[in-house]
C-alpha cells in the first residue's frame, strides 16, 4: 500500500473517519477500527479526513495535472525524422554524395557515408507553417496542435536496449515502465478496467515482449496488460466454451460464499476480504472490457474518419478507436504499438527504405490524424497527451553500398506530442543539417519521460519507489527537467 | 516519497457496499496496515527534535548529515584540516588549527557549529552548496548537547553474545527461541496465541518446509499419532525428505535472480542453467554447511579440491541479464560487475553495496571507494559472452579431459577453417545488392551463399573455399564420432591477470579516479585504518581437474571474508532469510538491507541469537529449521483475541501465526497434487508449461524459445518450469513470481482480478478441474455426497462436514437447475469451485 504524505491531504475516497464506521455498520469491525483510528492518533472528536487509500483507486496528483490519460503511439523500429517531420531541404540534391558525418547504429561507429537524400516531398502545413513530408499529409493537417521535437537523443542506438530506455527509462532490462510509474502514482480512474493498457501490432510483440510493458521491481499489477481487438480482448477473461456469463456468475457466488464461511472465523485477516473482491472485480470486468472494444457502438463516420473501413489503415485505425474509447473510460496509460516482429513489419528500413516507410506511415497516418480529430472534436484532447515516436531515428546515409535503407541513429531523432497541455504549432531543438545529430537544445528520453510525468501531475524528480537501496524514479537519480518549452 | 509496503492490495469498495462482511473485513485491513506504515513511516524520514529533552538518534538523524554535507572533505577518506568526522575520537580531537570540532555537552564551545552558523561566507561550512536548514543546525546542536554520541548502527557492530531473557511463563517455552518471543510479549501484557490444531499444523508444515500439501491419509495418521513426539518426528522426517530442496532452493534462486535466458532483443538460453538450480537443491537436501554453500557459489573455481559441483556452482555469476549487442561495451561490462556487486551485496551481506557506484553511500558508511575495492574481487569474472562466442566464457566442459583435448584441437582447426572461410564469403558479399547483403546478416545467409556465392567469386577462389569446405565437413565428422560432451553453466573462463581497478568518477568507466585494490567493505566505520587487508591471494590451488587456468584467488578470499564466523553481517542475513520464510517476514522485514535505510528488527537479540546459533552449529542451516520448526512460536494458531489484534495489528510481535497465501508455485503445485498428476520427478532440464496463444502472441516471434514438454514433465514442480525472461507464464506472474532480472528479497503479495480470472477460465486450472473431478469419480461411488467427501478430502486435506455437503448440494443443484449441467459437469464445476477458495489458497 502506497502512500504519498506529499501528494496532498487524501481523504478516504472522500469520507471522513465518522462516515467510515457508520458505513460500516457497527459490529466487531467498526468498534475494532475505532480502536484502531484511536491508535494512530486520530483522535476519537477528530473529523479530519484520514489520509491513506485503497492502492488501486485514483490517487491525487502531486500538483494539478494537465492531462488525465497519456496515448503513446509507438512506431517501433525507428521511423526516419529527415523523411517525416525533420525537414532538411539542404540535402536535395545531395543522393549518393560520400560525406563525413559522424553515425552510430547497428553497424557501428562509422566517420563517412554516402547520403541517401530524403525520399519524399515535403510541404507547409498550417498557420505555424510547419514543414511535414508526403509521408503524413492527414497528420500534417495537425500540426498546429502538435509540439515537435526534434532533438531527441538517447543512449542506445540497439533496438534491445533502446525499447528498454524509451519505456523505462534504462537500457538495462528489470525496471518499470513509464505506464508502471503513472498507474503508480496516480492508480487507475477506472477499477473495471486495466490502468495501464498495451495494444500490439497483427505482425507481433516488439522485440523484448514484454519486457517493454513490465513492472520491474515494482508489483506485477501495475504492469501493462495487453488488450486485443480481436477475440477475447484480456488474457483469460472469455469464459471457457460452455460457460455461459450466468454459469460465471454461479461459480463466483459459489466461490464467494465459501469464501465468507472461512473468512468468518478469521477476521484479522484481510487477503481474505481482498480476494472476495478480486472476484467482483474479475465479473465487472468480463462486461466492461468488452464493451470497451465493442467498436459496433461507433458511427460510420467515425470509423471512416480513422480509416478503419479501409484494409491499409483498418487494424491501426480500429485500435485508435480502441484508445479513445480507453481513455474515455478513465485509463490512464495506453500504448498502441506501430509494427511488430522484425525487420520490414515495423519501421525498420534498413533495406528499401520508401517501401518500408510507405508501408508503416500509410497504415497511420489516416488513423492517427483520424484519433487527434475526434479527440479534439469530443473535448478530450486538453486532457490526453498523445506521443508519437520510435526509440530512435535514421540515418542521413545509407547502410550498405546499394539501396536506400538507413541504420538507427540515436544521435538525433524526432517524437511529437500533443493535447495533454502541450503547446502546438512548435518546434524545439533542431539536428545537424543532415540531420544526424541533435545541435540545438539536445533532449534525452528522460526529458521526454519527465514531460510526461509532469503533464500527468506527477513531479519526475519526486516520485520515485524504493528499492535495492535507493529511492528509484523514472528519470534516474539526477534532477531532470521536463522540456518548459512545449508546456503551456 | 512513496514507499510501497508489501501488504495485500485492497480493491475497490464500492464493490463491496453490497457486502457489509467483506467490507468489515476490508476496513479492518486498512487499518491494520496502517499501523505498520506509520510506524514504518516514522522510522525512515528524518525526524527534527521538538523538545531538547528528546534524545537525538545518530544513525538516523546525525549520520545522515554529515555523510551528505561533510564526509566528502572531513571523512572515511578525506581528513581537511585535520578533521576526522567519522568517530567520536576523531571528531571531538584537535584539528589542525587548535581547536576542536566537537566538544561534548558544550555546543558553543564545538568549532563545527560555530562554522555552520557563522554569517561569514569564507568562514562558512559546508563551502559548497546551500547552508544546512536550521533543523538540521538543530539537530546537530542537540546532539552535541547531549554529549555527541556516535552510537553505531546495529548490524555495523559485531555481533552480540546473547542472553536467553527470563520469562514469566517458561513452561510455555519448547526452546530459546520461545523466550524471547514470549518475553516481548509478555511486556506489553499480551499472552500469545494457542497452538495451532494438528490438522492445521502438519498442513503448515508440509507447506513450508517441502511446498506441497500433505495428503489426507498423511493428515488421518497425523492426527491420530497420540504420541508426544508425534510433531518432532514429523518434522524430522520432513527435513530429510528431497522435495525440501524444491521449495527451500527456490527461496534462494529468488535472491540470485535465476532466470535461464539473457532478456533483451535475444533474450537467448543460458544453456545449463538448470544444473545450478539443481546444484542449489541439492545443496539444500544435504544440509551443505552456507558457509560453503556461499564459497562455492563465489569462488567453486579456486578451491584446493574443484569438483564439477564446485564449478556448477559458479554458474551463479552467469544467472544475471546480458546484452549481446550492448551500444556501450565499457558501460555494459561495468554494468555487468554492478549487478555481481548488488547480488552479492545485498544476497550474502545484506547490504547496498550498490547505492556507492556513483557516489560514497549517502547513509550507510560504504565509500565509493568500498564499492570499486568490492568490484576488484571480481574483475578476473569475463563477461557473459560475446556475441560471436556464447559458450566459451560460460560453459565449463566437465567431460573426460582426453576427449576433452581432442576435442579442443579439432575445434581450433574449424575456428581456423571457418575465419578463412568467412574472408571468402565477405570478399563475394560486398559486391552484392543491398537487399542480399542485409540478408546475409541473418537467416537468409545460407541461401544467399548458395545462390549467389560462386557468382561473386572467381574460380579459382571458388575453388579453394571449396576446398576448404570439404575440409572442415571432414573434422566435423571426426568431432561428431567422439562421446558426448558435458557441460556446466559456470566461470568456463577468467582473466588469469585481472586489469587494475579505479574508482570510476560518478559511476562513468570513462573517468577513473584512483585505483582501488581488494579490500573489505563497511566494516571501518569510516576508519579507513581499519579498512582490512585482504590475504595473499592463493595461488596454483591442487586438484584443478577440469579447467587449467592459473587462479587468481581474489574471489576465494573476498568468499573467506563473507564467510568468516565473525563476519557481522553475513549470519544475520541468513539467518534472517530463514525466518522470514518461516514466518512470512523478516525478524528485520528488509532482507536484502539491513543497513540504516532498512527496517529495524523488531527484534534483534532473536536475529544475534539465531546467528549465533547457526554459526555454533557449523553453519547447518537444517539446524535452524529445526530449532524454528519446534518452537512453540511456530506451533501458534493464527487465530487470537480481537485484544490481541488491536495491541498487534501488524503482528510485530509475532503474537500469533500469519495466516499466508501460497505462493505462485505451491498453489500450482497444489492444484497437480489435488488432481492427482503431481510428477515428483527431481532434477534435470526444465520443462515448458502450455502458455495462451494470446501470451505467445507478444513475442517478436511468437513461440521462439519456448518448447513443447510431455504431458509428464508438465506435470512436475514448478521450481523446474523454465525461466524465459521476457515470458513468464501467467500462472506464475500473475502471484507475483518476482521479477527475473533483480534480486527479490521478498514476494509481493497483490491481489488482483487477473488472478481471479486466470483460475476461473485459464488453460491450466481448466484442464486440472477436469482431471481433478475425473480422479474423484474414480475414487468415490456414485453418490454425491460420497462425490463431495472425496473431493474435499483431496482439495483441503481434511474430512468434508455437513456444511461442506450441504454448501456442495446447494451449488450443485443451481449449476443443474440453472446451467443444465449433468452430474459430471456439476461435480468439475464444482471441483473448479473448490481450487478457487481461500481455503485452498491460503494456510492458517
Amino acid at each position: 500500500m502506497a502512500r504519498n504524505s506529499s501528494l496532498g491531504g487524501n481523504s478516504f475516497c472522500g469520507r471522513t473517519r465518522r462516515e467510515f464506521l457508520w458505513q460500516s455498520g457497527g459490529g466487531f469491525g467498526a468498534m475494532a477500527l475505532a480502536n484502531l483510528l484511536d491508535k494512530d492518533g486520530f483522535g476519537s472528536e477528530s473529523s479530519k479526513p484520514t489520509t491513506f487509500e485503497n492502492p488501486l483507486a485514483a490517487k491525487v496528483p502531486m500538483f494539478a495535472p494537465k492531462a488525465k490519460s497519456v496515448i503513446f503511439l509507438f512506431m517501433y523500429g525507428g521511423p526516419s525524422h529527415i523523411d517525416t517531420f525533420d525537414y532538411k531541404p539542404a540535402m536535395i540534391g545531395m543522393d549518393n554524395k560520400t560525406v563525413e558525418v559522424k553515425t552510430f547504429g547497428r553497424g557501428g561507429h562509422k566517420n563517412q557515408g554516402r547520403i541517401v537524400e530524403p525520399r519524399w516531398k515535403f510541404s507547409q502545413y498550417g498557420e505555424c507553417g510547419k514543414w511535414v513530408s508526403d509521408l503524413f499529409p492527414n497528420v500534417a493537417q495537425h500540426v498546429d496542435d502538435i509540439a515537435f521535437l526534434h532533438s531527441m537523443t538517447a543512449d542506445s542506438p540497439i533496438h534491445g536496449s533502446a525499447m528498454l530506455m524509451m519505456n523505462s527509462g534504462k537500457i538495462l532490462s528489470g525496471s518499470p515502465s513509464m505506464g508502471s510509474w503513472i498507474n503508480y502514482g496516480l492508480g487507475s480512474e477506472n477499477e473495471n478496467l486495466p490502468g495501464y493498457v498495451v495494444m500490439l501490432d497483427p505482425s507481433g510483440g516488439p522485440i523484448s515482449g514484454a519486457k517493454n510493458w513490465s513492472s520491474g521491481y515494482m508489483p506485477a499489477s501495475y504492469a501493462g496488460t495487453v488488450l486485443r481487438s480481436k477475440g477475447a480482448p484480456i488474457l483469460d477473461l472469455a469464459t471457457p466454451s460452455g460457460v455461459s456469463r450466468e454459469l460465471q456468475r454461479t461459480l463466483i457466488d459459489g466461490i464467494n460464499q465459501a469464501n465468507q464461511n472461512h473468512a468468518w472465523s478469521r477476521l484479522s485477516n484481510s487477503d481474505l476480504a481482498a480476494r472476495i473482491a478480486s472476484y467482483e472485480l474479475a465479473f465487472q470486468m468480463q462486461s466492461s472490457a468488452p464493451e470497451a472494444v465493442d467498436l459496433g457502438q461507433e458511427t460510420a463516420a467515425t470509423l471512416s474518419l480513422y480509416g478503419a473501413d479501409s484494409p491499409k489503415t483498418e487494424d491501426f485505425g480500429k485500435r485508435c478507436i480502441l484508445a479513445r474509447r480507453l481513455v474515455e473510460r478513465g485509463v490512464r496509460f495506453i500504448q498502441l504499438y506501430s509494427g511488430g516482429a522484425h525487420n520490414d513489419a515495423n519501421w525498420d528500413a534498413h533495406g528499401d527504405l520508401e517501401k518500408n516507410h510507405n508501408l508503416h506511415a500509410g497504415a497511420t497516418d489516416k488513423p492517427i490524424a483520424g484519433l487527434l480529430k475526434d479527440l479534439k472534436q469530443r473535448g478530450l484532447l486538453d486532457s490526453t497527451l498523445v506521443i508519437w515516436g520510435g526509440e530512435f531515428g535514421r540515418q542521413p546515409t545509407a547502410e550498405y553500398a546499394n539501396g536506400s535503407g538507413r541504420d538507427h541513429n540515436a544521435y538525433g531523432f524526432t517524437m511529437w506530442m500533443a493535447g495533454g497541455g502541450i503547446r502546438g504549432g512548435t518546434s524545439t531543438g533542431t539536428t545537424d543539417e543532415l540531420g544526424g545529430q541533435a545541435v540545438e537544445k539536445p533532449m534525452h528520453v528522460k526529458n521526454l519521460h519527465a514531460t510526461v510525468l509532469h503533464q500527468m501531475g506527477l513531479d519526475p524528480n519526486r516520485l520515485s519507489y524504493f528499492y535495492s537501496g535507493l529511492e528509484q524514479k523514472l528519470v534516474g537519480v539526477e534532477h531532470i527537467l521536463p522540456i518548459h518549452e512545449i508546456v503551456s | 516519497m512513496i514507499r510501497f509496503v508489501r501488504l495485500p492490495y485492497l480493491l475497490s469498495l464500492t464493490l463491496l457496499a453490497a457486502n457489509p462482511l467483506a467490507l468489515m473485513l476490508l476496513l479492518l485491513a486498512f487499518f491494520g496496515s496502517l499501523n505498520s506504515l506509520l510506524a514504518d513511516q516514522a522510522t525512515k524520514s528524518a525526524v527534527p527534535p521538538t523538545q531538547a529533552a528528546e534524545p537525538i538518534d545518530f544513525n538516523r538523524q546525525v549520520r545522515p548529515i554529515l555523510a551528505k554535507h561533510c564526509y566528502a572533505c572531513h571523512g572515511p577518506d578525506d581528513t581537511e584540516s585535520g578533521l576526522n568526522l567519522t568517530t567520536f575520537e576523531s571528531a571531538t580531537a584537535e584539528c589542525d588549527s587548535g581547536s576542536k570540532a566537537i566538544v561534548p555537552n558544550r555546543s558553543t564551545d564545538s568549532e563545527l557549529l560555530a562554522r555552520i552558523t557563522s554569517s561569514d561566507e569564507s568562514d562558512r561550512m559546508p563551502p559548497e552548496g546551500s547552508r544546512l536548514s536550521t533543523s538540521q543546525i538543530e539537530i546537530l546542536k542537540t546532539w552535541i548537547e547531549q554529549g555527541a554520541e556516535f552510537n553505531q548502527h546495529w548490524s555495523f557492530q559485531p555481533r552480540k553474545q546473547v542472553d536467553v531473557p527470563e520469562v514469566a511463563d517458561p513452561s510455555w517455552c519448547n526452546n530459546p527461541i520461545d523466550r524471547f518471543i514470549l518475553s516481548k510479549l509478555e511486556a506489553r501484557d499480551l499472552t500469545p496465541a494457542g497452538q495451532a490444531d494438528k490438522r492445521t499444523l502438519i498442513r503448515r508444515v508440509y507447506y513450508d518446509v517441502l511446498g506441497i500439501p500433505p495428503t489426507i491419509e498423511e493428515v488421518l495418521a497425523f492426527e491420530s499419532d497420540a504420541k508426544k513426539d508425534a510433531y518432532v518426528r514429523m518434522v524430522d522426517r520432513l527435513l530429510c525428505d528431497p522435495r525440501m530442496g524444491e521449495r527451500w532452493g527456490r527461496h534462494w534462486l529468488d535472491v540470485v535472480r535465476y532466470a535461464e535466458t539473457n532478456s533483451f532483443e535475444r533474450d537467448g538460453l543460458k544453456p545449463n542453467a538448470w544444473k545450478y538450480r539443481d546444484w542449489v537443491i541439492r545443496s539444500i537436501n544435504s544440509d551443505k554447511p552456507y558457509d560453503q554453500f556461499v564459497t562455492e557459489q563465489l569462488a567453486g573455481d579456486e578451491l584446493d579440491e574443484v569438483t564439477i559441483d564446485t564449478l556448477t556452482a559458479t554458474g551463479f555469476y552467469r544467472l544475471g541479464i546480458w546484452d549481446d549487442e550492448p551500444a556501450d561495451p565499457l558501460q555494459a561490462r561495468f554494468d555487468e560487475f554492478d549487478d555481481l556487486v548488488t547480488v552479492a551485496g545485498q544476497g550474502f551481506l545484506g547490504l547496498t553495496l550498490n547505492c556507492a557506484r556513483c557516489h560514497d553511500h549517502k547513509i550507510d558508511p560504504i565509500p565509493q571507494k568500498d564499492y570499486y575495492a568490492m568490484v576488484a574481487f571480481f574483475r578476473d569474472v569475463t563477461s557473459y559472452a560475446s556475441r560471436s562466442d556464447g559458450a566459451s566464457n560460460n560453459q565449463i566442459d566437465v567431460s573426460d579431459p582426453s576427449v576433452r583435448e581432442e576435442r579442443a584441437r579439432l575445434k581450433s582447426e574449424v575456428a581456423k577453417l571457418d575465419k578463412t572461410m568467412r574472408e571468402i564469403e565477405q570478399s563475394a558479399i560486398v559486391k552484392m545488392s543491398a537487399e542480399e547483403q542485409r540478408a546475409t546478416e541473418g537467416p537468409g545467409r545460407k541461401r544467399v551463399l548458395k545462390e549467389k556465392l560462386q557468382v561473386f567469386l572467381s574460380d579459382g577462389e571458388f575453388a579453394t573455399y571449396q576446398k576448404w569446405k570439404n575440409e572442415r565437413e571432414k573434422i566435423a565428422k571426426s568431432m561428431d564420432s567422439l562421446p558426448n560432451q558435458e557441460f556446466v553453466l559456470g566461470l568456463a573462463k577468467c582473466e588469469p591477470t585481472p586489469p587494475s581497478t579505479f574508482v570510476l568518477v560518478r559511476g562513468s568507466p570513462q573517468a577513473e579516479g584512483d585505483q582501488v585494490a581488494p579490500s573489505y567493505v563497511a566494516m571501518t566505520q569510516g576508519d579507513t585504518s581499519k579498512r582490512t587487508e585482504v590475504p595473499a591471494f592463493v595461488r596454483n590451488s591442487k586438484n584443478r581437474l577440469h579447467t587449467d587456468a592459473p587462479v587468481v584467488g581474489r574471489r576465494r578470499a573476498l568468499a573467506q571474508w563473507i564467510t568468516a564466523d565473525d563476519n557481522w553481517f553475513t549470519a544475520r542475513t541468513i539467518a534472517n532469510r530463514l525466518w522470514q520464510n518461516h514466518f512470512g517476514r523478516g525478524i528485520f522485514r528488509s532482507t536484502n538491507n539491513l543497513g540504516q535505510l532498512g527496517d529495524t528488527p523488531t527484534h534483534p537479540e532473536l536475529l544475534d541469537w539465531l546467528a549465533n546459533q547457526l554459526v555454533e552449529e557449523d553453519w547447518s542451516m537444517k539446524s535452524i529449521h529445526r530449532l524454528i520448526l519446534l518452537s512453540k512460536a511456530y506451533q501458534m494458531s493464527s487465530q487470537t483475541t480481537s485484544e490481541t489484534v488491536l495491541q498487534d495489528p501488524a503482528n510485530d510481535l509475532f503474537s500469533r501465526f500469519s495466516m499466508r497465501r501460497l505462493s505462485a508455485e505451491e498453489l500450482r503445485d497444489s492444484v497437480l497434487a489435488t488432481s492427482g498428476d503431481l510428477h515428483f520427478q527431481q532434477g534435470g532440464k526444465s520443462f515448458f508449461p502450455k502458455v495462451a496463444d494470446e501470451v505467445k502472441a507478444t513475442q517478436s516471434q511468437p513461440g521462439s524459445g519456448w518448447g513443447d514438454s510431455s504431458e509428464s514433465d508438465r506435470a512436475r514442480r514448478s521450481v523446474y518450469i523454465h525461466i524465459k525472461r521476457s515470458l513468464v507464464p501467467p500462472e506464475l506472474s500473475v502471484f507475483d513470481f518476482p521479477d527475473t532480472d533483480t534480486t527479490c528479497e521478498a514476494r509481493f503479495l497483490t491481489t488482483q482480478a487477473g488472478q481471479a480470472l486466470g483460475l476461473l477460465n485459464g488453460l491450466f486450472v481448466q484442464d486440472q478441474a477436469t482431471r481433478f473431478s475425473n480422479r474423484v469419480l474414480s475414487m468415490a461411488s456414485s453418490e454425491r455426497d460420497d462425490q463431495v467427501r472425496v473431493a474435499v478430502e483431496l482439495a483441503y486435506s481434511r474430512a468434508a462436514t455437513a456444511d461442506d455437503q450441504k454448501f456442495a448440494k446447494h451449488l450443485m443443484e443451481r449449476f443443474g437447475k440453472e446451467h443444465d449441467l449433468d452430474a459430471t459437469q456439476q461435480l468439475r464445476a464444482y471441483c473448479l469451485v473448490l481450487l478457487n477458495t481461500n481455503e485452498f489458497l491460503y494456510l492458517d
